[in-house]
């Protein structure tokens, strides 16, 4: 997204020097957690050794009311202007001690954390003295940071009170139906003729065996009536501008050739319409008229010309007579409209097994798929409701249904659909229930999922009814060419020997697969997606309904593969999630954001705009001849623009420059060719770090770690200065490639600038080792526990000597490059 | 979508299928009454039929054009079936010749207006039989006891008399090109053309010894080639169809034009498209103004009479 609109309510900075800085450090014992190993009292007594250190404070446990009262205390008390909290990670308490802070009266931006728990006394409980020491250089950076800290404030931007949501399917009526009763304004985008989704051409559903459309039909009728929502069918979503409450939506809307005000459904232009042309809706099992509607119950229930197929006789307009509904030169139409929010509910396609020969799907008339059998047994298909084989038109008395036919399979779709084994379990009770003993039904699986309320007794009911259950996996499917019939090959793994079934037919569950077009709409909303392909939450436990852009939210399988009544329920989990957006009169941005040094900036003179392309949220505006402008609330604060920036024009509030080299030289203080400088980013790295420290993962206590939001803010000056100071090794932690960055790119934008300096450092003499880029995430902290180890070891392999050589060789070198800093 | 679709070719026939579960169209072109002319193309709605020109071999004669249907494009609504002169092309619905087209309206059918009155037959002819270019006629003789009768000129006076004679003429494949009219003797058979137009050869820009049109005619005397050792034409026996110009080697040396289709009376946007195509602009326009002037007349008359009816 990229955002026309200037949005310039920057933080208000203050410049003014504070007159004396006073600053009060808070050692926590978090009971034995941290003074089990860490000597509290000595990093306590050399917290107040520290230059501008005013007031030094131990408590039992910080965190806990007693602790906050005292913080309270002492910032009144003792007049502190700044704060330094010596306790767990800034992931588990910032925002409590933040909340703190302000209580006293205190800036929340004017207090920072060392960690010593999980960076310290938690991973180093063999070396409690390097664990000390390691402490107390985390005091030392956090003072030295917060020394230059500034006060901020929050961010506030108005919002618009409506919601888009796009893709019509039973998850996307039911996140637009809750959130028209809520009384917000709704757009529903649809880009085929009728919303309904998949679940409107389903016969039953599982395990109820209720009719689908039965009840699928009023709720699209619900939409289509309720006077706060506006559907946009057979349309398409074109761009999407602006941030949370202020999306800017541009959708075009094909042309159908009849004009929606004036179709009254009458279906008279459909009996006079001579051309039929396979129906998509139908699978292509049978056919559709060139004016026609999908299916009977579509909503809205508007005529559409296919132009593909219509011979342009005119038959239609004839019968159209007066009421003039049809316009063969309807051109294609585009709306624009504002909303404070947007629900993703694009959901899922079927695959189409053409791309595995052995089961002869596309070549054997026979072989289908289980949504054109779903087709077949329905009583309003093409049919009639009748099984009937596409070779002769018989009805099938014996029926093999293939599971997990391209899922779970690692050369084509490696995750479970979700669905596939419920629905095989309600097509064979289906036939078990209407053809009775006048059908033998086989189900080849894999494994029988059936985890959900009523569907382990669903899978009994199909047991009891005679279905034959061969576990296995199917190797091919043969043809005899005169009869068409079916030889299924396979293993029985619970015999332990080969099987071969002959069958009338063969239903495939095939893969359910992203939906055709999810690229399209991940790069106009900016949204990451899976190696699966479906769309990345937020956080896939905890904000399983957000999008990591802000004020976006997924609803239904869009975001992972789900059944009828877990999309139901995201859809309904999403619009509230939206509600918590659009029901507010204005959002609060947290103003960790970028700003521009608009004296420095090169845009002004010459043609730059580096960091336009760079930001991955397309949050920067170039304009010719004028200074970048940064869109604060597109702004999510990764600081890549900031350590991309050629002038050096941009800092990243909070994260600025100064305050992350005041950190670097306070970790390299004392004997720096003995430590690694760690730079981790906040999502993964970070907390990959955090997770060795809560599972004990013993490791050096060598390390120094800075954190910073994302990989992409590590400027490559951040590296020099660490090694100009000597530092023994520097290490940069960021999150895995290629999707789990957590500013979508900033990732690959330092692997691309790390690539760079680490030639150009071995070539001034630098061993290569002693600078590494890794990819740690969340999940892995004995990876950063092993990787410190290998990092520690390689280091005293290399030797003090050999560091401080090459130091030597290396430093005026550095100290030239750094001198225009 | 799963959707298949089949194209097939063979030597004989060009199939083209659609094969969905409960429906199959299927359309085809009998390569041996198709004669390589520009009907079909001309009239497809979708522009999904070419006629290719085939390459000529030193030392063979001309080679009909060749007709490819593009799959992508067919919708089968049966219009080149209806529209081919020679019947080439079937388009079938679950086995079942029955076009919607002309069920609902949207197209109308050729008038392949042949009367046959076999009272004026001489008992002895079968001079029509072998006269048709295309062989479409059969000419059957019964006696006066019912029996098929072989030699007409053995039967004495009284029984020849009482000869009844047949003739059947396969209409669907009939080009109307009257060359069964001109070889009637007794003037039996009457028949109007279905495609009225002119055809004209530039003398001066034909080549001097090629006989390509007249290889790919396929009315044996439509086309003639004279003295001169160039083609002439006999406009009698020329259906219009246009296969000879699609052979022609020199540019503007050939010119066939259609003025007019005969067909049934319908009202429909393609068969005004497809008649401008087949004709040209200004003589669509012609029938148009004619239809025009047609359904005036009709609501005059209607008027006209109910106001008699008043007055009555």
């Amino acid at each position: 997204m990229s955002d026309p609109q200037p949005k310039h309510n920057q933080p208000e900075v203050c410049n003014c020097k504070p007159e004396e800085l006073r600053i009060g450090v808070f050692v926590c014992h978090c009971g034995l957690n941290i003074a089990g190993t860490v000597d509290v009292k000595a990093v306590a007594e050399y917290a107040k050794t520290i230059p501008d250190v005013v007031f030094v404070k131990e408590n039992r446990y910080t965190c806990a009311d007693p602790g906050q009262a005292e913080i309270r205390k002492a910032i009144k008390e003792q007049k502190l202007n700044r704060v330094v909290i010596a306790a767990c990670s800034p992931r588990m308490h910032e925002p409590t001690f933040r909340r703190t802070v302000s209580e006293a009266g205190l800036n929340p931006f004017l207090y920072e954390m060392a960690n010593i728990r999980e960076f310290a006394s938690w991973c180093h409980q063999s070396d409690p003295k390097a664990a000390t020491e390691r402490a107390k250089d985390s005091v030392r950076m956090a003072v030295a940071k917060v020394r230059l800290m500034q006060p901020l404030q929050t961010i506030e931007v108005p919002v618009t009170n409506k919601a888009l949501v796009i893709g019509g399917g039973i998850a996307g009526m039911n996140a637009a139906l809750d959130l028209a009763e809520m009384g917000f304004k709704v757009y529903m985008l649809e880009n085929t003729q009728s919303i309904g989704g998949h679940m409107a051409a389903l016969d039953k559903t599982f395990p109820t065996l209720d009719c689908s459309i039965c009840i699928e039909g009023p709720k699209m009728v619900d939409c289509a009536r309720h006077p706060n929502i506006i559907i946009f069918a057979n349309s398409e979503l074109v761009k999407v501008d602006g941030y949370i409450g202020n999306f800017k939506v541009k959708i075009r809307k094909n042309p159908r050739y009849v004009i929606p005000e004036k179709c009254t459904g009458c279906g008279e232009c459909k009996d006079a319409c001579p051309i039929e042309y396979p129906n998509e809706w139908d699978m292509n099992l049978g056919t559709r008229k060139a004016i026609s509607v999908p299916f009977d119950q579509a909503v809205p229930l508007i005529y559409s010309i296919n132009k593909d197929y219509c011979i342009e006789c005119f038959k239609c307009t004839e019968v159209c007579g007066e009421r003039q509904a049809i316009d063969f030169n309807q051109k294609p139409e585009e709306v624009d409209f504002d909303v404070g929010a947007i629900i993703v509910s694009t959901g899922f396609d079927v695959y189409l097994p053409y791309d595995m020969p052995l089961l002869g799907y596309g070549k054997y008339p026979n072989v289908i798929i289980s949504m054109e059998f779903e087709r077949l047994i329905l009583a309003a298909g093409p049919t009639g409701g009748k099984v009937i084989r596409q070779s002769d038109g018989q009805k099938p008395h014996r029926i093999a249904f293939i599971q997990c036919v391209g899922s779970r399979d690692k050369s084509h779709y490696p995750y479970c659909c979700n669905f596939g084994c419920m629905y095989t379990l309600k097509h064979v009770v289906q036939l078990k229930e209407k053809y009775k003993e006048d059908v033998e039904v086989y189900v080849f699986y894999m494994d029988i999922r059936s985890p959900g309320k009523g569907y382990e007794e669903f899978y009994d009911r199909a047991r009891e009814r005679g279905v034959n259950f061969i576990r296995g996996r199917v190797s091919r499917i043969d043809e005899d060419p005169t009869t068409h019939n079916l030889v299924v090959h396979s293993e029985d793994s619970l015999l332990g020997q080969p099987i071969e079934v002959e069958a009338d037919m063969v239903v495939l569950a095939t893969a359910a697969i992203p939906k055709k077009g999810s690229e399209d709409i991940a790069r106009i909303l900016n949204l990451s997606r899976g190696s699966d392909g479906f769309f990345m939450e937020a956080h896939p436990k905890l904000k399983p309904m957000d999008a990591p852009t802000d004020g976006v939210f997924y609803a239904g399988a869009c975001a992972g593969l789900k059944d009828i009544p877990a999309s139901v329920s995201q859809g309904s989990g999403a619009a509230s999630r939206a509600a918590t957006v659009i029901s507010k009169p204005k959002w609060k941005i947290e103003p960790i954001i970028s700003i521009v040094d608009e004296s420095k900036c090169r845009n002004k003179t010459a043609k730059c705009g580096v960091c336009q392309d760079k930001c991955p949220y397309g949050a920067i505006r170039i304009e010719q001849g004028k200074p970048a402008q940064i869109i604060t609330a597109s702004c999510h604060g990764c600081g890549t623009c900031v350590a991309e920036c050629p002038q050096h024009a941009i800092s990243q509030m909070h994260f600025t420059d100064a305050q992350i080299m005041a950190q670097i030289r306070a970790a390299l203080e004392d004997k720096p060719e003995e430590k690694i400088l760690a730079i981790l980013c906040n999502w993964c790295s970070y907390a990959g770090a955090d997770l060795a420290g809560i599972s004990r993962f013993d490791y050096p206590a060598s390390v120094r770690a800075i954190r910073v939001m994302c990989s992409g803010r590590v400027a490559r000056e951040f590296v020099l200065e660490a090694l100009r100071l000597g530092a023994g090794m520097v290490m940069l932690g960021a999150c895995h490639l290629p999707y789990d960055c957590h500013y979508i790119s900033g990732n690959y934008k330092m692997k691309a600038r790390t690539d760079a300096l680490k030639g150009m450092l071995t070539k001034l003499g630098m061993s290569p080792e002693r600078f590494r880029v890794e990819y740690i995430s969340a999940a892995e902290g004995i990876h950063y526990a092993e990787v410190i180890k290998e990092i520690d070891a390689e280091m005293k392999a290399l030797g003090k000597e050999k560091i401080q050589a090459e130091n030597a060789k290396l430093k005026p070198i550095l100290d030239n490059m750094l001198k225009r800093k | 979508m799963p959707f298949k679709t089949v194209k097939q070719e063979s030597a004989d026939a060009l199939t083209l299928e659609w094969m969905l579960h409960v429906k199959n169209y299927k359309l085809t072109l009998d390569k041996n009454r198709c004669v390589g002319c520009q009907v079909c193309t001309l009239a497809c709605p979708k522009e999904a039929i070419k006629t290719v020109k085939q390459p000529k071999l030193p030392g063979e004669k001309a080679k009909k054009a060749k007709v490819d249907i593009d799959m992508a494009k067919c919708a089968f609504c049966g219009i080149c079936d209806v529209t081919c002169p020679y019947g080439a092309v079937k388009v079938t619905l679950n086995g079942v010749h029955d076009l919607s087209i002309l069920a609902k309206d949207s197209y109308p059918t050729l008038v392949r207006d042949i009367k046959v009155d076999t009272h004026l037959c001489q008992k002895e002819c079968v001079e029509c039989e072998p006269a048709c270019p295309l062989s479409l006629i059969t000419v059957s003789k019964v006696g006066f006891d019912g029996n098929p009768v072989q030699d007409v000129a053995a039967l004495s006076p009284a029984a020849k008399k009482r000869v009844q004679i047949t003739i059947d003429i396969q209409k669907d494949y009939c080009p109307t090109c009257r060359v069964c009219e001109f070889k009637c003797a007794a003037g039996a058979i009457k028949v109007k053309k279905a495609f009225e137009g002119t055809i004209s050869i530039n003398k001066g820009k034909c080549p001097q010894g090629c006989s390509d049109c007249l290889d790919v005619c396929p009315i044996k005397g439509a086309l003639v080639l004279g003295d001169d050792k160039k083609v002439h034409v006999n406009e009698m026996f020329c259906t219009y169809c246009g296969a000879c110009k699609n052979v022609c080697p020199v540019e503007d040396a050939l010119s066939v034009k259609r003025t007019k289709v005969n067909h049934t009376f319908i009202h429909s946007g393609t068969w005004n498209k497809a008649l401008e195509r087949i004709t040209s602009p200004t003589d669509a326009i012609k029938e148009l103004k004619a239809q025009a002037a047609e359904s005036r007349r009709k609501v005059v008359e209607k008027r006209f009479l109910s106001e008699a009816l008043k007055n009555e």
